[in-house]
């Protein structure tokens, strides 16, 4: 049988055989699932545009160009430029190996390092990064030289990955799922993701009504235009418009974290040669357009242009001159550069630098003009009131930045940090230690690269494994980010799910998780088809980490659009324009503006723009986003604005003139009439359909089965207890060391299921298992959602489920500081060493566990001993004492597997061990479990079989549910699932479970209730059922079928939390916090309420008394205090135990030492004496009473400033009325 | 037991039960430089270590080795 290609299509049938053949015989061509890695691209494409393999330059090397060279000077640093010598350097290539080996480790034979190998010996997935570097010293032969740069984490399945492009049959070989995704970097073992981000649309002038903005000065209004404009390498730099009271702008920028703020006609006058009447007509347009009668324009325009008279700078030449001046130090130039040299690259790195970054053209330039002069056109429109704000929250304004690009823009600065700041100040030291060298000399060029590299700090990729490790972003420039932290986050493989969602996630910024408004959390229309409206979680971050939806792409490169310009002004775009909107509206293209055409025409060269994109011809490719804006009275600014760039979402819907595919963005999508299903078209308007409407739905909120039936919040609640089911991680579980994961040991295909789950492969990953489900009040223990399950079920295997733990044992410290790197600690037992009988028996000669053992609390896991070298260099051990690390974890659990880490050099004895222990988990009461409906429930009883209802047929249920969980939550669709299962089970079928397949006329129940009753069952799903305990009939049918539970996370053996007493807070003695330090619950201020409110004193005595800070305590009567009491010294006791304590009052006690000539025999009261020998008589007014201890600690600390606090003990001891007395000394005898 | 029960505390100490069973058994055995067989987790191959020896396999150089299963009998309460 020759091999045919791999199928990739699925539908919702079951495929047995078929997925049985793909496990026992992995595809050697490619994956059995595309779609699972298409959902997974955009960020491993976004890796690989960082070193692109197709020839085109890469991210980086855009970036490299932006850097640019730099210029060191040598001599004295407070001379000028003049007589002294120039070395120039530039970085000319940046490369990145594959991980590999490192070249001391000579034994290794394969010499790749697969990402397996770095999970399991915790490390980091990385490949060397190298840069080389061009010099020349004062203009003469360029020299070149290349540094080793460290080691950079790399992306999984990137084109510097070795996984990339391997077949399933391969990815198996390599230890790795057949599934295996990539987009995610492994650093020290755990797999990370960049978050994708979003943030403002590129290259589009937003307009922004921000109260914040009056911030910026007297005159500031609260108008403004934000344009992110984005360079070639990714990098942004953000230049907003400010519109002032009196009608004048300001352009703004921030650069390294600092803002500043230059009248718009000094950007105007640098950027071309230009005068005022040129800017005027710019504006307003040419002389008799109606724009021209417009006086709001006109008088703002001739005020912008008259205070800008103050600063008489007329010319190009003389503004760069003056902009150059003022910012030389801002940038950090060359000092050889002169002020109109500044003044250029001035606006080269910061005006409008997406449409000219490097090498900047006199074209570029204009282009560059016009875009502002288009932008200052839209802030006089939105401060007139002619448009309506741009929505900044709304996914139209929006766009992704992907984890590669933000990677690349690290890497970027990281490298302009080297040379620009790094080298420099290492050549400066070295000058300066070295007063009589300079550049030319000999003794430079044998320093040069070397040794001044070396001094300075060149692991650049260290910065960059600390980024992914953190997720925090340390960078003197912010990248133009709104947040510093929280950019990356651990792939959690707890299921397949959760795994999955991690990079379909989306996410708002941290800085807006803070913002005390909820509007940016808002579900917007915009977002349909984009973003999920039902996969974001509830609570603090709901609405801002969003998902995307399962069709929604990511553009990760930019499309060809070279020939649009030329198509544009051939459909009658024009160059001249008029500020009147009715006259003339844009035609922009990222961002730059290539002609104006009327609003008419306008709408005619997107409709054929949008038809040749679609039918593939003129060369308009098929991922345009063709924004028409219409014409409209005040709402948003019109406009045809097109964009090919990349990090924009797009997403597939049928263009119904040609009947084929057309990829729409979210810019363009508000201004679309797109029919949800064919039925809705409208003729004449509807100008596209969507494929399904299940494409508006996110690959977890696709699973939950007929989702259309439910109330909506319940599909929410779904979307997130799938992510915390206990499922299973997938299928390379041995060569995985995650901290803890889940598995279910007896998992199924659901029989309920969308064709979606087939397509992206999900019965790799079973996820919980069918149920016979009857909905019935029959025990009394499944009040309040709990629910039973049937004793013989759960012996069955029903939930049973496993949680491994891997426990890394390192005995090098891991202190980031490398300086100790010899081995003064060994695994095993110390020669010579006393070893218990006991512990000998738990572990091997080797000191490490037998694989298979079972290991309780306080078990050992391995033992190890201290070592030195000898004068021979054998490492001995010298103390002879053996130390152990024991297991800590009150449950029980078996030693799986226990791996060895070997150093990658090969180099070192064994330093580091991981074990991992498995840990079953039968369901025990108290466990979570839920269906795929946000029913979630906990286990309340395990029923004895015999004691279970059972239908006519003989069926019992596996599990009882309440049926109160549903009047309330309104979760129809659990009926229908029910139902569907049932008929499905009985048929030997999977059934269709896609949202919005049935309608009013075809009934899901009558769709159904007609396979049930061709199955000799109810049409309804009712039965009549018999009591398992009397064996009578049940007075009401029950509705029985089948449903897919899952198994939750959640489990009481992680969760349990009791005492009575313990460990407690020295200064307080009240418990302490937390459940794993045996701490308390606290009991607040409401369970306090309650108590009281219920009158159960003794119980609230008990929780706030007894079981918390209960203390016997002396106190003396007399005085009231507990602080003047102390224990007397018996001088006759014989040893401390015995004596008779007796405690004392100093207070009201006389010292008779003090006190000359009393006769001892005068005394009344017996003598007793303190620890220092005194004799005291009286102050025996001392009793024991009980408070709580956080009483006599703020009796302390009142005393330490000076409060006294009395007690009063008893009625007698009340402080007398009347008028006070002068305190006397108590008579002792006459 | 979970570790949360309270223990009361006594000054007499608890006598630990592995220290005085069968005495103390260290000293020779462990001298005699013990020499273990764990798996290459690259190549499948079974891989001696003697006690001090550095960690790689002698066949591919792999830098993960496995312990094996261990060779005793293991039981548990089957419950």
């Amino acid at each position: 049988m020759a091999p045919s290609a791999t199928s990739t299509e699925w539908d919702h049938q079951f495929h047995t055989l078929r997925r049985q053949d793909l496990f026992r015989n992995p595809p050697t061509d490619h994956s059995a699932y595309p779609a699972l890695q298409l959902a997974v691209n955009p960020h491993i494409e976004s890796f690989n545009a960082i070193f692109r393999g197709d020839g085109k330059p890469g991210l980086l090397a855009h970036g490299l160009a932006d850097i640019g060279t730099k210029v060191f000077l040598d001599g004295n640093d407070r001379a000028g430029p003049e007589g002294k010598n120039r070395l120039n350097i530039r970085i000319k290539e940046v490369t990145l190996q594959k991980p590999q080996v490192p070249p001391s480790n000579k034994l290794a034979l394969n010499r790749e390092i697969f990402p397996a190998e770095c999970r399991e010996r915790h490390a980091t997935y990385r490949g060397k990064l190298s840069a080389t570097f061009e010099y020349s010293i004062n203009g003469g032969d360029a020299v070149e030289f290349t540094r080793e740069l460290g080691q950079v984490p790399i992306m999984i399945k990137s084109n510097r990955c070795h996984l990339e492009n391997n077949s399933p049959a391969l990815l198996v070989q390599r230890k790795e799922e057949s599934e295996e995704l990539g987009g995610y970097f492994i650093v020290n073992g755990n797999e990370k993701i960049i978050r994708l981000l979003q943030v403002n649309k590129r290259n589009f002038p937003m307009a922004i009504n921000r109260p914040s903005f009056t911030n910026r000065g007297a005159g500031y209004t609260t108008y403004g235009i934000i344009l992110r404009s984005v360079r070639p390498d990714e990098t942004s730099q953000t230049n907003v418009l400010h519109y002032l009271k009196d009608g004048n702008v300001t352009f703004r920028f921030s650069w390294r974290k600092n803002e500043y703020l230059i009248p718009v006609i000094m950007i105007l006058k640098a950027l071309v040669e230009t005068n005022d009447r040129e800017i005027f007509e710019g504006l307003i347009g040419p002389m008799g357009s109606k724009a021209a009668s417009n006086t709001f324009l006109t008088d703002r325009v001739e005020l912008l242009l008259r205070t800008y008279k103050a600063y008489r700078l007329y010319s190009k030449s003389e503004t760069r001159a003056y902009l150059g001046q003022k910012f030389r130090v801002v940038l950090g130039v060359p000092e050889t550069m002169s002020d109109y040299e500044v003044g250029t690259e001035f606006l080269r790195r910061i005006v409008c630098v997406h449409l000219g970054n490097v090498d900047v053209t006199e074209k570029q330039d204009l282009d560059k003009f016009h875009m502002v002069l288009f932008m200052i056109r839209k802030l006089y429109a939105l401060a007139a009131g002619e448009c309506a704000v741009d929505n900044p929250d709304a996914i139209q304004n929006q766009e992704i930045l992907l984890g590669g690009f933000l990677y690349a823009q690290i890497l970027k600065e990281r490298l302009d940090e080297f040379l620009g700041t790094s080298v420099r100040s290492a050549i400066r030291d070295y000058l300066r230690r070295h007063p009589a060298v300079n550049f030319t000399s000999e003794e430079f060029k044998k320093e040069f690269p070397g040794g001044i590299f070396r001094k300075s700090n060149e692991n650049i990729a260290n910065g960059l494994e600390y980024f992914l490790s953190t997720g925090n972003l340390v960078s003197p420039s912010g990248l133009d980010l709104q947040q510093t932290a929280g950019f990356t986050v651990v792939a959690e493989k707890l299921n397949f799910l959760r795994f999955i969602s991690h990079f379909r996630m989306v996410h708002r910024g941290a800085f807006f998780a803070q913002l005390k408004t909820t509007a940016v959390r808002k579900l917007l229309p915009e977002s349909w088809g984009f973003m999920c409206p039902v996969h974001t979680p509830d609570g603090s971050p709901c609405g801002l980490l969003n998902h995307m939806t399962h069709k929604c792409k990511i553009m990760t490169d930019h499309v060809d659009v070279s020939n649009i310009p030329a198509l544009v002004a051939e459909l009658g775009a024009v160059e001249t324009s008029s500020a009147s909107t009715d006259e003339s509206v844009v035609v922009m293209m990222d961002g730059k503006v290539i002609g104006w055409s009327t609003p008419k025409e306008s709408l005619r060269i997107a409709d054929c723009l949008r038809y040749w994109k679609v039918e593939g011809t003129h060369r308009v490719p098929l991922q345009l986003e063709i924004g028409y804006v219409p014409p409209s009275n005040g709402g948003s600014y019109p406009g045809l604005y097109l964009s090919s760039t990349p990090a924009r979402m797009v997403r597939p819907v049928k263009y119904l003139p040609l009947q084929k595919e057309d990829f729409v963005g979210p810019h363009e999508q508000p201004y679309m009439s797109i029919a949800v299903v064919p039925q809705e078209i409208e003729s004449g308007v509807s100008t596209h359909v969507e494929y399904d409407p299940t494409n508006m739905l996110s690959i977890l909120a696709n699973m939950t089965p007929f989702s259309d039936f439910n109330q909506s919040p319940r599909n929410m609640y779904q979307c997130q207890m799938g992510k915390q089911t206990m499922g299973t991680p997938g299928t390379a579980i041995r060569h995985r060391t995650d901290n803890k994961s889940y598995r279910i040991q007896t998992g199924q295909t659901p029989i309920v299921r969308a064709p979606l789950h087939n397509t992206y492969g999900f019965d790799n990953f079973p996820n919980g298992m069918n149920a016979v489900v009857a909905v019935i009040s029959y025990t009394g223990y499944d009040m309040d959602d709990a629910m039973i399950i049937n004793k013989s079920a759960h012996e069955r295997g029903f939930g049973h489920g496993t949680v491994y733990k891997t426990k890394k044992i390192s005995l090098k410290d891991d202190s980031r500081t490398r300086a100790a790197k010899s081995v003064v600690k060994m695994f095993g037992f110390a020669p010579h060493s006393y070893v218990s009988a006991a512990y000998q028996g738990m572990l091997d000669d080797d000191g490490l566990p037998h694989v298979g053992r079972m290991v309780k609390e306080d078990d050992v896991l391995c033992a190890w001993h201290t070592v030195t070298p000898d004068y021979n260099g054998n490492l001995v051990n010298l103390d002879g004492i053996t130390h152990y690390e024991k297991y800590k974890d009150s449950e029980m659990g078996f030693i799986e597997e226990v791996r060895l880490i070997g150093a990658e050099s090969g180099s070192e004895p064994l330093q580091t061990i991981s074990i991992k222990i498995r840990i079953p988990r039968s369901p025990i009461i108290g466990d979570k479990f839920s269906s795929r409906h946000g029913q979630k429930g906990v286990l309340s009883q395990k029923w004895p079989a015999v004691d279970m209802p059972f239908s006519e047929t003989g069926i019992q249920p596996d599990v009882i549910i309440n049926p109160h969980a549903f009047p309330s939550r309104m979760t129809i669709g659990m009926f229908v699932e029910s139902l569907a299962g049932k008929a499905g089970a009985l048929h030997g079928l999977a059934q269709d479970s896609t949202p919005f397949r049935f309608d009013e006329q075809n009934t899901a129940a009558d769709y159904f209730g007609h396979q049930l009753m061709k199955a000799g069952f109810n049409y309804h799903g009712n039965e009549p059922m018999y009591s398992g305990i009397t064996g009578e009939e049940l007075g009401a049918d029950i509705y029985i079928g089948v449903v897919y539970y899952q198994r939750l996370r959640h489990m009481v053996n992680d969760k349990y939390q009791v005492r009575t007493t313990g460990p407690v807070v020295p200064t307080t003695g009240q418990p302490i916090k937390g459940r794993k330090r045996g701490g308390g619950i606290r009991v607040g201020e409401m369970e306090r309420d309650a108590l009281l409110a219920h009158g159960t004193a003794f119980l609230l005595q008990d929780r706030l008394l007894n079981c918390s800070d209960y203390t016997k305590s002396w106190i003396c009567r007399r005085c009231g205090s507990f602080l003047s009491v102390q224990p007397t010294v018996s001088q006759f006791a014989p040893g401390k135990k015995k004596a008779p304590s007796m405690v004392r009052c100093r207070n009201c006690a006389i010292k008779l030492d003090d006190s000359e000539g009393i006769d001892l025999t005068e005394i009344q009261g017996e003598i007793w004496e303190d620890g220092q020998g005194n004799c005291w008589v009286g102050g025996d007014q001392t009793t024991q009473v009980v408070v709580p201890g956080a009483l006599k600690f703020l009796d302390v600390e009142l005393a330490a400033m000076g409060v006294k606090l009395k007690y009063r003990i008893d009625r007698s001891d009340e402080p007398r009325k009347g008028p006070m007395k002068p305190l006397k000394q108590i008579s002792i005898g006459a | 037991m979970p570790r949360e029960e309270y223990q009361v505390p006594t000054t007499s100490g608890g006598a630990s039960a592995g220290a005085m069973t069968r005495g103390a058994t260290g000293g020779e055995r462990h001298d005699s430089r013990a020499v273990m067989t764990y798996i290459c987790g690259d190549c499948g191959g079974n891989v001696t270590l003697s006690k001090d020896a550095l960690v790689a396999c002698p066949h591919c150089a792999g830098r993960v080795l496995y312990k094996e299963r261990t060779k005793r009998m293991v039981q548990f309460e089957a419950r």
